[in-house]
């Protein structure tokens, strides 16, 4: 192994890990403060195993269980994995990318030496961000006086570690064997969602249980580590997949000719090589995508719009379809569902069909996903320019500033409302399927005011970004900035004291007039688009005034 | 040439922090001229640069372009600017026609079959892809968009970067034919053979100073020369110390060889007044000599 490639990758990662894994750790510790003073014993024996899988609630637990079931089950493991993956597919295929591997290898190492070395710093990274969640867990519950009996948090711990490595293998595995970094990381992270909705939903219908055992994320979760400790045979088989993928990785990484600095391909550019379709194709990707700024903007983030849109489609779909298949006795139960479980779900009321809607795709999923796609653009509107070095460029052109701003506005302003359309329609056909009564004015009121609360955070990345130039700030500002306001919607209302607050949350302003039952809130909608037109307004003079990076 | 200057800084001053990347520069560069603008790496030539394109903000003083105020009427400025960044950076998943169409998309009125010449002319590759383009071939990419609108002042900082020595000379051609056309070049870079074959003027910036201004032909006249004379019989050494500008003299029978960089016609006066001169032969004024003595000045102080 070699230790100063192993040390360079570790350093290069380590703050990613310390600030996910700290955040999902303070998450924690509100999370629990939050759920101690409610007494929620007598409910939490009345929920169905099934819902509670969905929320990676363990059954059988209390206070206690309900925190790190929700938080570390599901929002620790996700980050744990997503990091993981991030490091994975970047060890090899990154460096190659960015024509550091060259560089690398001009000193006399093997590239399996090397690929040793980046496996042994995914390990140890996320060996550390998992001992600083085991911390945690193993500390707030003495500081806030919460029981902790019958939680095994030694075991949800290892289980996420292990789950991590799969993922981040398998991405290390793909990207290294075809040198295609983006390949390696959206397959791994498919397959980890697609595991997690699998191993989560299928176990609720009877005879489709069995099938959960086909996806990774099964072996993560299905033994439910959190109550019944580790489960040597679940531990072995996430061991025994991380090894595997790691294999495929040690062989590939020998295998082929290595890539020099280089852009990836896209179907476009092969269409463009052929011949036959070039003259088609350089009317469609060539002169059209760069006729006017907002087109190239949206065209440099096609494939996040198509992911993102397609996911928001395919859920509104399936849903509905979800919906009419859970038994009505199930319906019944959820009716006593306690506060502070509703409040996880953004106070969706599960039993009737629109809080289901809301329960699964309008108060987490699509609010994520949208503000993934605004955010990420705001934040690079005009940082990601200057960061790239392609704002000199850009501004020989004869065209203000301003004039830059309402185009990059622009692009953002029509992929929110593309996905905010894509999450209508799919749930409006999931419910014409389904043959579920919904208004269709509510459900397109829910998605407006989506639209609405997405371009809001988009336009505060977007103004961080003019502010200070640097897109990583923008971005992971706005996405703290969103979090702390998702929890004040949801957990605030649960304190007297903290109840007035909630209102000042964008999500309020999205969900707190229940569109989905209540339709429009013209004064919300609004408050929110005066927001967004102000945030905007401001990056003009915030960009003015400061000198550009180049 | 035009009355309005190309460019004009008047007490044009950049602080970052307590670094003073740009000091108190006036500079005057004409219409029909190429201007170099020499200095060692860190001295000062991007950031002026930058000033003048109102990229970043000066902090004190101020610079006009055409006439025009660098940051009241950046915009129109841009119209007639050409400019070419240094370091260049590109979208690197578009080809050199994208950016090319893009960027004449932004401005407006580009001549396609302009573009067709300068491609030729550089021998440019359009179709790949910039980000799987060598440096020097991505240069040239760079170099069309900024020769591409036919601007009446073209800003380069770095130009000839990475590019072969054919193109090199190709393109110092191109700069020199814009000068000729009464348009305006400023040529930042720090290679000197190019601006020596190119300019018609040099200004040269260290440590955010601009500590000289000279046309290429007064410093020529400056640069220390060898001089080799032939004469038909012996001569003295001290016969030609007395003449200003000579630094170095060896004689050998009738030949003496002169380190020199005064005015020839009184080396020659002196030479024919006590001997009989039979040849005389001098080297081409090293010019990078020059250049060398003024950065190494300001390692000095």
């Amino acid at each position: 192994m070699l230790s100063n490639v192993f040390t360079k990758t570790i350093r290069d990662r380590a703050v990613a890990m310390l600030i996910g894994s700290v955040s999902i750790g303070v998450m924690l510790w509100w999370g629990m403060a939050v759920y101690r003073d409610i007494d929620i014993g007598f409910y939490y024996e009345n929920l169905p195993p099934a819902i509670l899988d969905l929320m990676g609630i363990p059954s059988g637990g209390d206070v206690a269980g309900i925190a790190v079931g929700a938080m570390y089950n599901l929002m620790g493991a996700f980050t744990l994995a997503g990091l993981a993956i991030s490091m994975g597919a970047y060890a090899i295929a990154g460096e190659e990318r960015d024509g550091t591997f060259g560089l690398l290898l001009g000193n006399p190492l093997s590239r399996r030496r090397v690929l040793l070395s980046k496996a042994a710093s995914l390990i140890s990274v996320t060996a550390v961000g998992a001992l600083i969640l085991w911390g945690f867990a193993l500390v707030v519950p003495g500081w806030l006086g919460v029981d902790m009996t019958g939680i095994d948090v030694t075991a949800v711990v290892v289980a996420m570690f292990l789950n991590a490595l799969v993922y981040g293998f398998l991405a290390l595995a793909l990207a290294t064997w075809t040198g295609n970094r983006s390949l390696g990381s959206g397959a791994a992270v498919a397959v980890m969602l697609i595991g997690y909705l699998g191993a989560s939903i299928l176990p609720i219908t009877e005879n489709l249980a069995d099938w959960a055992r086909i996806f990774p994320w099964y072996y993560f979760s299905g033994s439910n580590p959190v109550v019944n400790g580790i489960d040597w045979g679940h531990t072995a088989a996430l061991g025994g997949m991380s090894l595997a993928f790691f294999a495929v990785a040690f062989i590939g990484v020998a295998r082929r000719d290595l890539r020099q600095k280089s852009v990836d391909r896209t179907i476009f550019d092969l269409l463009r090589e052929n011949p036959r379709t070039k003259g088609l194709m350089d009317r469609i990707a060539g002169s059209a995508r760069v006729s006017r700024i907002s087109i190239k903007t949206a065209s440099e983030f096609q494939g996040l719009l198509v992911i993102t849109a397609g996911i928001m489609f395919i859920l509104g779909i399936s849903m509905p379809l979800f919906y009419s298949l859970i038994p009505e006795e199930f319906t019944q139960l959820v009716e006593s569902f306690p506060d502070a479980l509703v409040a996880m779900v953004g106070g969706a009321d599960m039993s009737t069909f629109e809080g289901f809607l809301q329960a699964e795709i309008y108060s987490i999923t699509a609010p994520v996903t949208l503000l993934v796609v605004t955010i990420v653009m705001g934040a690079r509107a005009l940082a990601g320019e200057e960061e790239r070095q392609t704002m000199d460029l850009l501004l020989s052109n004869p065209i203000t500033k301003t004039h830059l701003i309402t185009e990059k506005v622009f692009s953002m302003i029509a992929f929110a409302a593309a996905i905010g359309l894509a999450t209508f329609l799919g749930t409006w056909l999931g419910a014409i399927i389904a043959g579920q009564p919904v208004s269709v004015g509510n459900l397109a009121a829910a998605s407006v005011l989506l639209t609405l609360m997405g371009l809001v955070f988009g336009g505060l990345a977007l103004a961080l970004g003019a502010a200070f130039g640097k897109s990583r700030l923008a971005s992971g500002g706005t996405a703290g900035v969103a979090l702390l306001s998702y929890f004040m919607f949801s957990f605030f209302p649960l304190s007297e004291a903290f109840a007035p607050w909630a209102a000042l949350s964008p999500f309020d302003l999205y969900l707190g007039s229940d569109p989905l039952t209540g339709g429009m809130a013209w004064l919300d909608g609004a408050i929110l688009m005066a927001v967004f037109a102000a945030l905007v307004a401001l990056s003009v003079p915030l960009f003015q005034r400061r000198d550009l990076r180049g | 040439m035009s009355e309005i200057p190309a460019i004009r800084t008047e007490k044009l001053t950049k602080h970052y922090g307590d670094v003073k990347a740009l000091i108190d520069l006036d500079l005057d560069v004409h219409m029909g001229e190429v201007f170099g603008f020499l200095g060692p790496n860190g001295a000062g030539k991007t950031t002026m640069i930058r000033s003048v394109l109102d990229l970043i903000h000066p902090t004190s003083g101020r610079a006009e372009i055409l006439g025009m105020d660098s940051h009241e009427d950046a915009v129109e400025i841009r119209e007639h600017v050409g400019y070419l960044p240094s370091d260049l950076s590109m979208y690197p998943s578009l080809t050199g026609l994208d950016m090319v169409t893009y960027f004449s998309n932004l401005r407006g009125g580009v001549d396609m079959g302009y573009v067709d010449e300068l491609v030729d002319r550089l021998q440019a590759d359009l179709t790949k892809k910039v980000g799987d383009l060598s440096s020097g071939n991505r240069q040239k990419v760079g170099l069309i968009l900024a020769f591409m609108n036919r601007p009446e002042v073209l800003i380069m900082d770095e130009p000839s970067a990475g590019l072969d020595p054919l193109i090199q000379r190709e393109f110092q051609k191109m700069l020199r034919e814009f000068a000729a056309e009464g348009r305006g070049v400023f040529l930042s870079s720090h290679t000197l053979s190019e601006v020596q074959r190119v300019a018609d003027r040099v200004g040269i910036i260290r440590l955010g100073h601009l500590v000289a201004v000279e046309s290429v032909d007064g410093l020529r006249t400056k640069a220390i020369r060898q001089v080799d004379l032939h004469f038909n019989g012996p001569v003295e050494a001290s016969t030609f110390e007395s003449v200003a500008g000579v630094r170095e003299i060896v004689v050998s029978n009738g030949r003496a060889t002169l380190s020199f960089d005064g005015q020839m016609d009184e080396l020659l006066r002196v030479a024919t007044s006590n001997y009989t001169l039979v040849d005389i032969s001098t080297q081409e004024a090293d010019l990078e000599e020059v250049f060398l003595e003024y950065y190494r000045e300001g390692r000095a102080t």
